[in-house]
């Protein structure tokens, strides 16, 4: 039992004595493994294995193995896909730049106000969350038939009100002003029910203690609630980094990705759309792919530059 | 230590795993592979009472109010045909559907398919040739225009059979043209502008054409009535880059400045017009029932597109009956969709009432066809419809083409040759990657 006195020497990797069957850790987590396994982890490697071929499901002798050529036509400038899959990319990263920063602090400005004593507070909390309930799809449409320019809702009242209005659909900058007002409305409450259960969180002794120093309301919210809400603002940037970055359904069904560009490509395309026409409507399985694992890198190493961010500071 | 001596096996259970999945992809490849429609030759007999009962399943797309007329041809189908039960399905994301289907060995024996598509499904394996299904029932091309017939041809061999053409249509509000003075729409290029022009005032539009769909079909339509092509025949070039394609844009973007709007959204035209402030639009048969009759609150009604160039042509769509790829041909089944296909085709009159014109010469001539209206004063419009050539991936090639249409029409690009020189180019290489993806024969 040499292996025994070894471990017991290093308590930092052995916090607690372990008894019973080594295999019973396993068994816990065996469930959601299994079912990672299948539904993440199967498809993860798969993927990565078809983005290495000329690939189509059901075209098995047009199967051809091509190594890194899939990536290497997202970096070649004359090729087809490298305009409109750039397009898209930058389309995506500017929907994040714009959409996170009100997506971040409406909810911040809605769950102070929702926390104070205010009547009728949890009637406004049900009202701002609601949205957030509906399906992708419903608020795509829902989008389109508000911003539409022959009598959609919008149209019809600011023409009422005798305001010029603009084509909200099919030219720029307002298509990205649709689908962001659109967003916003849809998923402003999730961060704002988060973010209130955190503000929830923080004793109200710290507050009287305060008022009791002479700090006023604004000294108190910079002083105590921005900095105890810290690692939950951490959090609901990153998920809200992490779902603009997956816009799809808004302007799938508000847009269809236009107005479009001479130059190639849609400039409210974003990269999952236009990932879902090479793979599904082209069948251009393969490429598909490796646009997929370019964006996921990207993706992967913008979260973490974000954890790091937030970790140094701290 | 214990937590190390764990870890390692625990890692190995979960690589075991994934490569168990792994492999058990690769399998599946493997047995697809085996099935390549090609091997399996299609064995016509006529069909007796030597297969007892047969069931076929039949797919369509035709989710909208259009679903209905085609259950009632299945129906009186079934009543005559005591052995052959037809079991019909409607799919929305119809071509993910048969993909999937395909992938499962658990494809239909009938299924619609599009013009356009047909060469992509064929040399995707989800169907396959039926020469001898169109010989046994004695159908014959002669009897459908060039156009939709040939679209059905695929590397030399026949995969499809029209059933309907679904051309371009022209909707006008009688109402606003009466009023205009004018008691019937225009057939031709000038009497379009005359009309148009006595309508637009500061409340109404003449026509209207926005910068969505169907606006590239409006431009393939006016590039083949001024002599051009989209593609050459082969399908290898993209030829829309024309003297003809610069001056379809021309009048598109005159007609705009002159009569419409500028930079409408996709369905634009729809809504205003069903609103009452729209003399003539343009768009798919199938938006009939929509915007003419008790769809809209004045007189709306529906007739074929005027012909604008020196050349008749209309834009078109077709849906074609197709027998996808069976793991296990069955030759009684087989016969049984052929005496199917051969009904839908001879009983299309019913299809009509759905808002299509029946592909076939000898039921669209026919005094029952002549009868519904609007289709009939639509109907000679199915001559002159054109496709594009049945390549695979055709509509992908497309792309570049909705694209610069769009960006002219929208005014944010402005030089019409250069736009469709760059969409030309793109379209070029989409044809070429296509070339070398799909091969030359399915």
């Amino acid at each position: 039992m040499t292996a025994a006195g070894k471990a017991e020497k290093r308590t930092l990797l052995q916090p607690h004595k372990r008894t019973g069957n080594p295999i019973v850790p396993y068994l816990f987590v065996a469930p959601h493994l299994l079912f990672f396994m299948v539904f993440v982890g199967y498809p993860f490697f798969y993927g990565l294995y078809i983005s290495f071929f000329q690939y189509d499901f059901l075209r098995p002798d047009a199967t051809n193995f091509v190594f890194l050529e899939n990536y290497a036509k997202l970096f070649t400038p004359d090729s087809v896909q490298f305009p409109v899959f750039w397009n898209a990319l930058g389309n995506t990263v500017e929907f994040v730049f714009l959409s996170v920063p009100p997506l971040i602090i409406i909810p911040l400005i809605l769950a102070v106000l929702l926390n104070t004593k205010v009547p009728g507070r949890n009637f406004f909390r049900g009202i701002y969350f609601a949205p957030w309930v509906l399906s992708a799809a419903v608020v795509g449409l829902l989008g389109f038939w508000m911003f539409q320019s022959q009598g959609g809702l919008l149209n019809y009242y600011l023409i009422q009100m005798g305001i010029e209005a603009p084509r909200w659909l099919s030219s720029m900058p307002w298509a990205w002003v649709s689908i962001l007002l659109i967003t916003i409305w849809w998923t402003v409450g999730f961060n704002m029910i988060i973010i209130l259960a955190a503000l929830q969180d923080i004793p109200a002794h710290l507050y009287e203690s305060a008022a009791i120093d002479g700090a006023n309301s604004w000294r108190q919210f910079v002083s105590i609630t921005i900095p105890l809400l810290r690692p939950v603002m951490v959090f609901v940037t990153v998920i809200t980094i992490i779902a603009s970055f997956n816009l799809f359904a808004q302007p799938f069904f508000m847009t269809g990705g236009g107005p479009a560009q001479a130059s190639g490509g849609g400039a409210t395309e974003p990269v999952m759309l236009r990932i879902y026409r090479e793979g599904f409507e082209r069948n251009q399985l393969g490429t598909a792919a490796s646009m997929s694992f370019l964006v996921a890198t990207i993706m992967i190493l913008f979260s973490y530059t974000n954890f790091r961010l937030f970790r140094t500071r701290e | 230590m214990k937590f190390k001596k764990w870890i390692f096996p625990g890692i190995g259970i979960l690589l075991l795993i994934l490569l168990a999945a792994c492999g058990g992809g690769s399998e599946e490849t493997a047995v697809s592979e085996s099935d390549t429609p090609a091997e399996a030759p299609l064995v016509v007999e006529e069909f007796d009472d030597s297969c007892g009962t047969v069931e076929l399943q039949y797919w369509n797309p035709f989710t909208g109010p259009d679903g209905p007329f085609m259950g009632e041809i299945v129906e009186a189908f079934n009543a005559e045909n005591d052995n052959i039960s037809v079991v019909m399905t409607t799919q929305s994301e119809y071509y993910t559907q048969l993909s999937t289907a395909a992938a499962s060995n658990t494809l239909p024996d009938v299924a619609i398919v599009h013009a356009d598509q047909v060469a992509t499904q064929a040399f995707r394996n989800i169907l396959r040739p039926i020469d001898e299904i169109v010989t046994a029932n004695g159908i014959n091309g002669a009897d459908y225009p060039a156009g939709a017939w040939n679209a059905g041809e695929v590397a030399g061999r026949r995969y499809s059979i029209p059933l309907d053409i679904h051309p371009m249509t022209m909707f006008y509000n009688a109402d606003l043209l009466a009023a205009a003075g004018f008691d019937a729409p225009p057939t031709t290029g000038e009497e379009f502008a005359a009309i148009a022009a006595a309508v637009t005032d500061g409340s109404n539009n003449g026509f209207m054409i926005t910068s969505g769909f169907p606006i590239r079909q409006i431009f393939d339509m006016l590039l083949y009535q001024y002599g051009g092509t989209s593609f050459n025949a082969d399908g290898t070039e993209a030829t829309w880059n024309s003297e003809a394609g610069v001056q379809a844009l021309e009048w598109m973007l005159a007609a705009q400045s002159d009569w419409s709007q500028p930079n409408l959204e996709v369905d634009a035209e729809l809504n205003a017009f069903k609103g009452g402030t729209v003399g003539l639009i343009w768009n798919g048969i199938w938006q009939t029932t929509n915007v003419t009759g008790d769809g809209v609150e004045f007189d709306g009604q529906a007739t074929a597109v005027p012909q604008i160039g020196p050349q008749p042509a209309t834009w078109g769509g077709s849906h074609q009956l197709t027998m996808p790829t069976q793991a296990e041909p069955d030759s009684c089944k087989d016969a049984a969709a052929g005496t199917f296909i051969k009904y839908l085709l001879d009983n299309s009159v019913t299809w009509a009432q759905a808002g299509q014109l029946p592909a076939n010469n000898v039921v669209r001539s026919s005094a029952e066809f002549l009868a519904i209206e609007p289709q009939a004063s639509i109907a000679p419009s199915a001559e002159h419809v054109f496709f594009p050539p049945a390549v695979p991936g055709i509509t992908d090639a497309y792309g570049p083409l909705d694209e610069a249409v769009s960006s002219l029409m929208a005014g944010t690009a402005t030089d019409i040759q250069a736009a469709l020189d760059d969409a030309a180019a793109r379209a070029n290489q989409i044809l070429a990657e296509n070339k070398d993806n799909y091969g030359d024969s399915p």
